[in-house]
């Protein structure tokens, strides 16, 4: 086996390059199927990753994630000083097309739906009182409603959802002048008082199922 | 400049260190260095066939997969990306840097002494794995020089923002801290604790040290080169840059330190001629198709007789059963690939951080350092670019390319477009070069947080400075096991001492030798 490695070796010649490099000449061709970079950060087939905070994907609705993209590269949203995490997720919205968000939307749209996992744990009763407020919107099974712009919860990465909450209360998310939706939400998340109360209410949405 | 600090000042600084004791006393340190470092011999028992999955192609898996088909082992790579290396990566002529958000092709010109090692860039004399590879697989070395006095120290606040030379910057203040620890011997604690040879002996290192005059005080070195004549007139000393000058700023920590061989950095260091890669095509060209490109995992699932790993190439799901897995993929990208790996495990994986790290560099119209005396080394720039290092190889040359930002953090970049980068490499190298941005053709970015197939660069495993936490030996301890005897995680994020390619390989190393005495211990 030694002296048949060697022999090839000899033949590949240590300083050549091409042989493994081949693969290098077409990627990231600037086409539309090319900018399916989000399952780096999103995990495979978009079910969320903790490690480098990038929320689930799978089972987001379609208008939902249209929006949130066209927001990101408009700079509607991920612009704010504080949002650290809309600030890495913008840079990958800036350059797409509206084809290369149509192709992005109907490829997580070809995804399973999968509930993410739960990690934290609060005042589950506590949490359903608050999410009667909620529930107006995004509905009482946290199933979500095009009509009203609100997208469901109930399924998403509870460490987002708690990040995200504790951005709109701050004013990180959603104060942009031209953030309709978010600019609501802004106003709503007033209503939770502290991060427990966060924690309380997104350890309810937990318990309900798609 | 006459006694910046007082002696008195200076004794009491001592006194806060813990007294001079635990520095004078004469203990057993020099018999814990040890005598040289060697690399360990890998001797595997040579192995018909058995299946190995070797997920990712940073240099870990690349020394696993050379070491089992060596021995026989059917191994197979699985790699996300379109080239091999993770984080040795070198930029050339035509290379693709695929930074999520910012792609980049590179247009230098096509010359094998123009390229920009954007990942792992030095090897220290004491990493013997690394060079013992490079033997092995007959990778040319030249010498990396990672220090030039004639290079430049550049910050807003020291010398009305002008740079100041290496030179003129580190003997000064070799001579202040040698006057002032010349000061405190006589009849301080620190004398009394001596023998009359030991501080003569001092004395006479200080005096050396610091290039001090007959009275024991710095006055200025020709060290720093002269002001006028040297060759064939008598030589005219520099002025003395005044202590509370060079203390304007804190790059001192840096210049002072630039070459430890201990942390890796010098003061001789090598390189592949050619470019760091060189050692990832020197493996990757012997293991040939071994190598699947563009097959990121889609799943690992450990069962009792093997390893099942799922991943998408053209599209398609396939699936590789194997009987090992040893995988590299950075844990924080694992986060987010379905896998059966025991809690205690993915916690262990979810708790390292992704490093962070910016580099930049630039293919320059003409060597224009070398008309400064600089042949290679670093300039040191108080601003986020931190450093600008020059080629040491292909001396007087048409072009260079030069290392123009290397920030070991640099998260304010991630964020930049390509323009505002460039832009930022412009601005704070010209205060250093007057003509740099002339000088500047084509450059590349690079934030290793940002690129597809990778988001960070050197693992972080402990939380606080100053050490590990019973917890994070703990977890470390866990995923060196490997999981149901089959699955071992590589790489260094598997190690204590993250960042170098030689962590990298022993952590090849340790996963091999686990694996070689199971093999062993099977019934035959």
């Amino acid at each position: 086996m030694r002296n048949l490695l060697t022999a090839t070796t000899l033949i590949l010649s240590a300083f050549s390059i091409s042989a493994v490099q081949a693969a290098e000449g077409d990627v990231g061709v600037e086409a539309a199927m090319d900018d399916r970079y989000c399952t780096t950060c999103h995990g495979v087939e978009g079910i969320g990753n903790i490690a480098v905070e990038a929320p689930r994907l799978a089972g987001m609705e379609s208008w939902y994630l249209k929006r949130q993209l066209e927001n990101f590269r408009a700079g509607i949203r991920g612009t704010h000083e504080q949002d650290t995490q809309g600030i890495a997720m913008r840079p990958m919205a800036t350059k797409l097309s509206d084809e290369s968000i149509e192709d992005i939307v109907g490829w997580v749209g070809s995804w399973e739906y999968v509930p993410a996992h739960t990690t934290i744990e609060g005042d589950i009763n506590q949490g359903r009182s608050t999410f009667q407020s909620c529930a107006a919107c995004h509905g009482a099974n946290a199933e979500g409603n095009e009509t009203l712009g609100a997208p469901a919860l109930a399924g998403q990465n509870d460490w987002y959802m708690v990040t995200q909450l504790k951005n709109f209360r701050a004013g990180f998310r959603g104060a942009h002048p031209e953030d309709t939706y978010g600019s609501q939400m802004l106003i709503m998340s007033k209503a939770l008082r502290d991060d427990q109360a966060i924690i309380n209410v997104v350890s309810y949405i937990n318990t309900l199922q798609k | 400049m006459t006694n910046p600090v007082s002696r008195r000042e200076f004794l009491n600084l001592l006194g806060a260190y813990g007294g001079t004791s635990a520095v004078l006393q004469a203990g057993a340190a020099l018999g814990f260095m040890p005598s040289s470092s060697q690399a360990a011999e890998i001797s595997l028992r040579a192995n018909n066939g058995k299946k190995v999955a070797i997920l990712g192609t940073g240099i870990s898996a690349l020394t696993t997969a050379w070491e089992l088909t060596k021995a026989g082992y059917d191994c197979t790579l699985l790699e996300a990306s379109h080239r091999p290396g993770g984080r040795m990566f070198t930029v050339r002529a035509g290379t693709v840097i695929d930074e999520i958000g910012n792609y980049q092709r590179c247009e230098w010109d096509d010359d094998p002494h123009l390229y920009f090692n954007a990942g792992a860039a030095r090897i220290p004399s004491i990493h013997s794995s690394v060079l013992k590879y490079c033997k092995e697989l007959e990778v040319e070395l030249q010498v990396f020089v990672n220090e030039s006095k004639t290079a430049w120290v550049q910050d807003d606040a020291l010398n009305g923002g002008k740079p100041v030379r290496n030179t003129d910057y580190s003997s000064s203040m070799q001579g202040f801290v040698s006057e002032m620890l010349a000061k405190s011997l006589g009849n301080s604690e620190v004398d009394s604790s001596l023998t009359e040879s030991e501080s003569e002996t001092l004395l006479g290192m200080l005096r050396s040290f610091g290039d001090l005059n007959e009275d024991m005080l710095y006055k200025g070195s020709v060290r720093a080169g002269y002001r006028s004549g040297g060759f064939l007139d008598h030589g005219t000393k520099k002025d003395v840059i005044a202590l509370r000058d060079l203390l304007k700023t804190r790059l001192a920590s840096n210049v002072m330190v630039t070459t430890q061989e201990g942390t890796g950095s010098g003061p001789l260091l090598m390189q592949p001629v050619g470019g760091m890669d060189r050692i990832i095509y020197a493996f990757a060209n012997r293991l040939g198709n071994r190598i699947k490109f563009r097959a990121p995992v889609t799943e690992v699932m450990v069962k009792d007789d093997g390893v099942e790993v799922a991943y998408e190439q053209n599209g398609v799901t396939e699936v590789l059963k194997a009987d090992y897995c040893f995988n590299c993929i950075p844990s924080h990208l694992m986060s987010g690939i379905p896998n059966n790996f025991p809690t205690e495990y993915t916690e262990a994986l979810n708790y390292i951080r992704r490093g962070k790290a910016y580099k930049a560099a630039f293919q320059a119209k003409e060597r224009f350092w070398e008309k400064e005396n600089i042949y290679g080394g670093i300039t040191w720039v108080n601003a986020p670019i931190q450093q600008i290092w020059y080629p040491p190889h292909n001396i007087h040359g048409k072009k260079g390319v030069v290392l123009a930002a290397y920030n070991f953090g640099g998260a304010n970049y991630t964020e930049m477009s390509q323009e505002d980068r460039i832009e930022d490499l412009l601005k704070h190298g010209e205060k250093v070069h007057p003509n740099y941005r002339q000088m500047a053709e084509k450059p590349m970015t690079i934030a290793w947080h940002r690129m597809n197939h990778m988001l960070g660069c050197a693992p972080r495993w402990a939380r606080v400075r100053g050490g590990w936490s019973d917890k994070e030996e703990q977890m470390y301890e866990t995923l060196r096991q490997p999981v149901n005897g089959r699955h071992y995680l590589i790489g260094d994020q598997s190690t204590q001492h993250s960042a170098w390619m030689e962590s990298a390989i022993q952590s090849a190393h340790y996963a091999l030798a686990d694996l070689d005495q199971r093999v062993r211990s099977e019934p035959a």
